[in-house]
Order: C-alpha cells, then structure tokens, then sequence
C-alpha cells in the first residue's frame, strides 16, 4: 500500500529564502506537493555548506539537500512579466505560497495577497519574515543573529563576561519555520472547513519571544532582569553532582539528586565500587551527602549565606566527583547513570549524535541514493512519528529546474516550445 | 469569525513545557482544551518562581500561567479507581489526547497508546517521551536542562573556550517540541477530517530536538567533519557577532549593553562603513573581503566595538538599519515588553486579568492568521478550578456523581 499523507492533497509553492525554508521542508516530509521555484541562476541557499565532500558546487549543498526533500523544482523569474503570467497560472493550482520577501515586495509585482485571491480564492499566503508584515519595524532587516537578539533568546545565553551567545544552526529561521508550517496547517484546517483562505503572518522576532523561558513573566511580576548566568545557571557556587564535567573522552552534564531520580548515595556507592571515592564514605562527607537534593539546592539558592562552613566540604565533594568523572568515558557515564536513576546527560557532539545507539535502535537515520552524486547520502530522520500518515522521505532534492518540462508542459500544458523560447529569454 | 478549531476537544494530560505549550496553542485558535492535574501531581511548574508579587502558593507562577491560557483546569487523582473512570470519560470524549509523561508513569496510570485508544479509538493521540517508546534509552530520565546537553545544542553552541554550557533556558522545550507537536497534530487532524482515522503520534523529544541540527549531523555522516562551537561567528559572514554599546544604567547599577549584527555581502560592508564614518583603519587590504576579513577577525571586532562602545544599543541598530545592514539590539525582556515600539503596535504580548496573579503578561498566539487571528480567551486555571464545570457540562455526570467524586478524593 503506498504511504497515505495527510497532505497529498495540498500544493505549496515554495518561494521560501532561508528564514522560511524549514516550513516548506515540514510540509513537503508530510506529503505535500512543494514546487520550488528558484530564480533562473539558481537558488542561492545552494550555496550554503556544508558541501558533500566539501566540493563547492550549487548540486553539493548538504544543508541544501536537507532543507528540500521532498520536492520538485522550477526555475522562473518573477521580475520578469512572462515570468510573473506563468506563476499566476501555476498560483490557479495551488492551495499554498510560502513567501520570505520583504513585507510589500510581492505587492509590488501585483502577486501580493489581494492578487492572489483574484486567481486563486481560497489560496493561502505564508509569510515568514525578520518582523512580520505590520508595524514599525515590518520593514527592519534581518539575519538569524538579529532574530535570537531582538527576541530574547541571546540575552540569556552566555558568561556575564563574555559577549551574550547566538544559538549554534540558525534557531531564529529554525522557530519561524516550526511557525510558519504550522500557521499554514492551521490556515488549511480552517479552509477545509469553511472554503475560506488566508494570509499567515509568521514574524522571526514573536516566534523566539516564548523560549525566554521565564524572562518575560520575571520582568512582568517582579521587575527583575534575568541575564546570562554562564556554566553555573542559577546555582551561585559549584555544586557536586550538578553542571558539566570533564570525562576521558569528552563532556556530561549532571543533575545528580533531582526527584524521581536516586539520591547522591546511589552516586557514592557508584564511585565507591570504582575504587574512587577517596575519603566521602567519611565523616562529615558522608552525612553532607545524605542530604544533597532539591531541597538543599532550593535552600541554598535563596540563601547561600545559610551555607557557612559547609562550603569547604562542598568543595571537596566537588573535586573528588570531577575527578571521578574524569577517569570515565561519557557514554558510560550517560549509560550506567542512567541505569542507576542518576541523571547524566552525555554532552553530545555531532559525532555522538550519528552513533547514539538509542536512535540507531529505532532506525532514525535515513539514506537516500543521489544518482547524479552516484552515492547515498546520509539525512537525519523525522521530528515526530505519525502512525497513519507518516513522515517519509519519498523524492531526492531536486537539481535546479529538475521538473521545468514536467510542471510547464505536461502539468500546465504550455508547448515546449514556448518554454524552451522561454528559457533562451532567461524566464525559466 | 469561527476559530478553526472550534468544535475540537482537547484532553491535555502533559505537564512542564512541552506539552502545555502545544495545547495552549490549541486552545488559541478556538479548541475546547482540559488541562489535566491532580494535587497528588502538581505541575512542577507551579512552584518555580517567578511568582506574582507578594503572593504563594499553586496559581501565580508566571512559568506555569504563562503556558495554560484558555484552557479549563480538572485534578484527577490517578491513584484512585474513582479517578480513573473520569479520566476514561475524558478520554472518550475528546478529540487529541496530549501527554509528556514517561514511559513509566503512563504505563502506571494505563494512559499508553493502546490504552487510550481502546477507549476512543478514533483519537487523535500525541505522546512526547523523552528518549521514545522503545529502544535501549526508553526508560532513561530527562528533562529540558538535559535534553540541551543529549541534542548536541550545548555543544555546538557558544565560546569554543568555555565549556559547553548550553543556552541558558531548557531550549527545546518552547518552540522546537510543542511547535512540531502541533503540526503532527494538526496533519493527524486533516487526515481524521477526510477520512474519519485517528492516530499515534510518538515526538521523541530528542529526534524532535537533533532534527533542526541535520546539516551538522550530515556533515559528519558525508565529511566526517564534527562540527564544533564557534561563538557568534559563521564561516560565511564577517564581522558576525554581538558588540558591545554603552552601559545603561538599570536599579543604580550599569547594564552591558549589545548590539547583533553580521555582514553577509560587500554591499552590507559598505552600508556598515559608511554607518561608521569610513574609517581609516578599514581601507586595510586585510579587511578588503570576507575572506580576508576571516583571518583577522579579533581584530575586525576590537575596531567595531570601539565604534559601538560610543553608543547606545538602539542608535546603533537604527543607524545600521539605515544603511542596509541587518542588526539588532540584544533585548532583553524589559526591552521586549516595555520599550520594543514594533512588539506593541503588533499587540504581541496580551494582558490578562488573573483571579489570584492579577493582571500579567503572556506571550500571544506563535502566528497571525488575518481571518481568524488566535486569541488567549482567558488566564491559566486554578488548580481544579474547573472541576465542577467539567464533570457535569463536559462529562455529562450528576450532582451526586460529583460530590461521591470528591469524597472519595478522585478530584484531588
């Protein structure tokens, strides 16, 4: 039986730049069917590395060929008025167009919204820029770092000493593009129940607003700035158990005590049967460990001076735990804690990422064979798993205008002549 | 104007961020949402500051209120049989069940797929387990403060020489998770809308997570490359970065203060010279490229920031948004909800009146759909504020149901 898609009815034009292509790759692994249109020159994101084996070439672009499985491709200029006339006859087919111009550029070739629905009535527009369409800003400039900075997510990330950090991958495109798709599912339950289309409006900045975590309500309720706290977060001294920590072959992060998970005493006869507990199973260590959990941690959080001589003693359990965890590998670290109820997270690098035997376990990583590369390639898996209309990977990215003859003559029936004569004017 | 999701009946049984925040989407665009509690479970969310001022107890956290807008709030006691049976009515009335629980507590409580969907087996049923349902790490503990670390986020984010610290926040918990749980959700919804199906949705939190990261992640598989942290810097733009402008002065105390940008292109070099007055040391053919500019980037930023320390942040920004280069300052929340003129023309935060938080701010809808815009429609519930309206409007049972209800604790 093949796949069942909760969106093979559904066809998106995909006019996405950087910002928004997240959104349409979301759709298109769902089943829908994106055509990208890519200037006649090719689409500038093929520019973007990394490359397959580091060959700058615009059919190499691996975060390219992540970003548009799953589709078809056209080359067409819309500067061009013949170019403008096909796109409305392909508009007149489409339920979707995923736009990142800025706000009013559309408006200006008379393909803005208001146009649209002459064509195409109930069609809906995405659109998915630094600052949405309205207010004083709409016409701002943006970049990713612009996005995580005016959006609060940069303030919070960081050591006080250092510049405050942007997010490693493009967050600020990554959330607005988590958004945009799904205003556009949202747009297209409401026009499959009432006929009615619409315009989505995704603004880059609104999208990171949500992932201050507490920052905005703490500003809100108690006048208070949260800033960037740096490797001890909140914590105001080094703690045993918890933070990040140096292992044989890399990092992990604990968060040793927390509820749910065993006490330090689990930790201690841990390092204990390691031969590495040096002198905690004495006193005062001992009984000082007993008692790490969250309710010390919340006490000491609120009133550190409350610690006193203490401190020393903390200090020690903290040097004799790093050493400990210095001698270990993270995975076993990760693995065996785990197994014990103690909350070790492994620091993972890329590389960790690929070998994590839990998403190997269920298959996570896909491959599919590029014929023009004559090879297959590696991609990451889905982000959610859909028991009837499932995530797939059904197309490889396409080469810039792949499918120009598919969807101009046979799909919207144009002669082949007309485009190949259009092709020699550079509209397609 | 008829929301989309008017008509559609949510049980949320998640709790922390995840899940609330996919449901209070839900609700926004016009969902009939019951958020699930039980006092013998709160919501460790309830007890994390920042809570409103001079007040305690379980209903004015910010942290948790701001994600449980426009939802109606049930306590279920799901160690009791009572509670059980209501919970089960719940079930089989809604639409999209949605839960974060782990694999242990919902095999306890018999909330598995199975179990849920032989009460309803039309559901739609979302489930965000850390780590999924089977596998070698199905059992393992976690939560946003961990999952950064597992995901790779900490690692190739910030200074190279710092350790890997993460972003500050349990990152993922916000957009990246919620925000594909309500797509999932919504493609389940479409698919159940043409063909009557319901279905399984399994978010893994950490495949959600390492997803956007792929071109790191193919990288290494096709290169061998691992990819480490480069502070604000990218291979393909130069200067990229945060600078740092004049102090503010905040409570009597300077405030650091930064402006983001990058320069992608030669025209934005230019736009950022002349914002700086074209000075001298630029004409530098070790500044003539990005390229160039690449091998002396240290430099680059030192000669910036001297340029940027003489201003404010917001000078900065407009100047150089005046001459095409893209930046913006680091905002923080005050800047955000006090000060960002644009953020307040869009009506982006929403103010609502809070029985025991009073009047607080939350962040508003993720997307403007211009015909059927999604509204908060009203606070966060009190823990089982809801309880009586619930059981007998939603549930259909009795007076008496109810009260034997909460004698035997079932509501609690």
């Amino acid at each position: 039986m093949p796949l069942q898609s909760a969106l093979d009815d559904v066809r998106i034009l995909d006019l996405a730049g950087e910002i928004g292509i997240y959104a349409t790759k979301l759709l298109a692994d769902l089943g829908a069917d994106v055509i990208r249109i890519e200037p006649p020159g090719g689409d500038p994101l093929r520019e973007v590395g990394p490359f397959w084996h580091d060959e700058t070439r615009i059919d190499r672009s691996l975060s390219y060929f992540n970003h548009t499985t799953n589709r078809r491709s056209i080359t067409l200029d819309l500067a061009k008025r013949e170019g403008r006339a096909i796109f409305e006859r392909l508009v007149a087919t489409a339920d979707v167009v995923v736009e990142t111009f800025e706000p009013g550029y559309l408006d200006g070739l008379s393909l803005g919204y208001e146009n649209l629905t002459r064509i195409k009535p109930d069609i809906i527009l995405t659109s998915i820029t630094g600052f949405g369409q309205t207010g004083p800003h709409a016409h701002y400039q943006w970049s990713d770092i612009v996005g995580v900075a005016m959006g609060g997510v940069m303030t919070l990330a960081g050591e006080k000493d250092d510049p405050p950090n942007r997010p490693y991958g493009n967050q600020g495109y990554i959330c607005a593009g988590i958004d945009g798709a799904a205003g556009t599912m949202m747009a297209l339950v409401h026009r499959d129940n009432t006929g009615e289309g619409q315009h989505v409006d995704v603004s880059m900045q609104e999208a990171l607003s949500i992932n201050q975590e507490t920052a905005m309500q703490t500003w809100d309720m108690t006048q208070q700035i949260r800033t960037r706290t740096g490797v001890r977060g909140m914590i105001p001294i080094d703690i045993p158990g918890i933070g990040v920590y140096q292992c044989s072959d890399g990092e992990v992060f604990a968060y040793l005590g927390t509820p749910g998970g065993a006490p330090w005493t689990v930790m201690l006869e841990w390092m204990t049967r390691e031969g590495k507990a040096e002198d905690l199973n004495d006193e005062p260590y001992g009984s000082l460990i007993a008692g790490l959990n969250l309710g010390f941690l919340t006490a000491l959080t609120r009133e550190p001076e409350k610690l006193g001589e203490r401190i020393q003693m903390l200090n020690h359990i903290y040097q004799v735990f790093a050493r400990f965890c210095a001698t270990m590998s993270k995975w076993t670290l990760y693995e065996e804690g785990q197994k014990q109820r103690l909350m070790f997270g492994i620091v993972s690098t890329p590389e960790d990422l690929v070998k994590n035997p839990q998403l190997a376990a269920r298959d996570w990583y896909r491959s599919m064979h590029h014929d023009h590369l004559g090879a297959d390639v590696g991609y990451a898996g889905p982000p959610y798993r859909l028991s009837a209309t499932p995530w797939a990977l059904r197309r490889r990215p396409p080469l810039p205008g792949e499918h120009n003859h598919e969807v101009y003559v046979e799909e919207l029936g144009l002669p082949a002549a007309d485009v190949e004569a259009l092709a020699a004017d550079g509209v397609v | 104007m008829k929301q989309p999701l008017e008509g559609i009946k949510v049980a949320d049984f998640s709790w922390f961020g995840a899940g609330p925040i996919c449901a209070e989407n839900l609700a926004s665009f016009g969902a009939t949402v019951v958020r699930v509690e039980s006092e013998a479970h709160v919501d460790g969310l309830r007890a994390v500051m920042p809570f409103a001022k001079d007040k305690t107890g379980y209903n004015v956290s910010g942290y948790f209120n701001a994600y449980n807008a426009g939802k109606l709030g049930l306590t279920i006691n799901l160690n009791t049989a009572h509670g059980i049976a209501i919970a089960h009515k719940l079930i089989a009335w809604c639409d999209i069940f949605i839960t974060n629980q782990t694999p242990r507590i919902l095999e306890r409580w018999k909330l598995t797929y199975e179990d849920v969907a032989q009460i309803n087996p039309r559901v739609i049923a979302a489930f965000q387990p850390m780590q999924g349902f089977d596998g070698p790490h199905k059992y393992f503990m976690g939560f946003g403060a961990v999952l950064g670390p597992i995901t790779g986020y900490s690692y190739l984010s910030g200074f190279p020489h710092r350790k890997p610290m993460g972003l500050g926040t349990n990152y993922p918990d916000y957009v990246i998770n919620p925000g594909h749980t309500l797509i999932a959700i919504l493609a389940a919804l479409r698919h159940r809308n043409k063909t009557g199906e319901g279905q399984y949705i399994e978010l893994a939190q950490i495949e959600s997570s390492v997803a956007p990261l792929a071109p790191a992640l193919m990288d290494y598989m096709a290169n061998g490359r691992v990819q480490m942290r480069d502070g604000n810097r990218l291979p393909h733009a130069s200067p990229h970065g945060a600078f740092r402008c004049r102090d503010n002065t905040f409570n009597n105390a300077p405030e650091d203060r930064w402006v983001a940008f990058g320069v992608f292109n030669d025209e934005q070099w230019r736009g950022l010279l002349d914002a700086m007055g074209n000075p001298a040391w630029a004409g530098d053919a070790k500044f003539a490229s990005i390229a160039a500019r690449k091998q002396h980037e240290d430099e680059l930023d030192a000669h910036i920031t001297q340029w940027t320390r003489e201003r404010t942040a917001e000078d900065a920004m407009a100047l150089l948004q005046s001459k095409g280069v893209p930046a913006g300052v680091v905002q923080n929340a005050r800047d955000m909800l006090d000060s960002d003129d644009h953020l307040k023309a869009r009506g982006y935060y929403v103010y609502l009146d809070h029985p025991e938080a009073g009047r607080t701010a939350y962040d508003g809808p993720p997307f403007v759909l211009s015909k059927t815009p999604g509204t908060l429609r009203t606070p966060a519930p009190l823990l089982g504020q809801h309880n009586d309206y619930v059981c007998r409007e939603i549930l259909g049972m009795t007076e008496d149901e109810v009260t034997e209800a909460v004698i035997e604790q079932a509501l609690y």
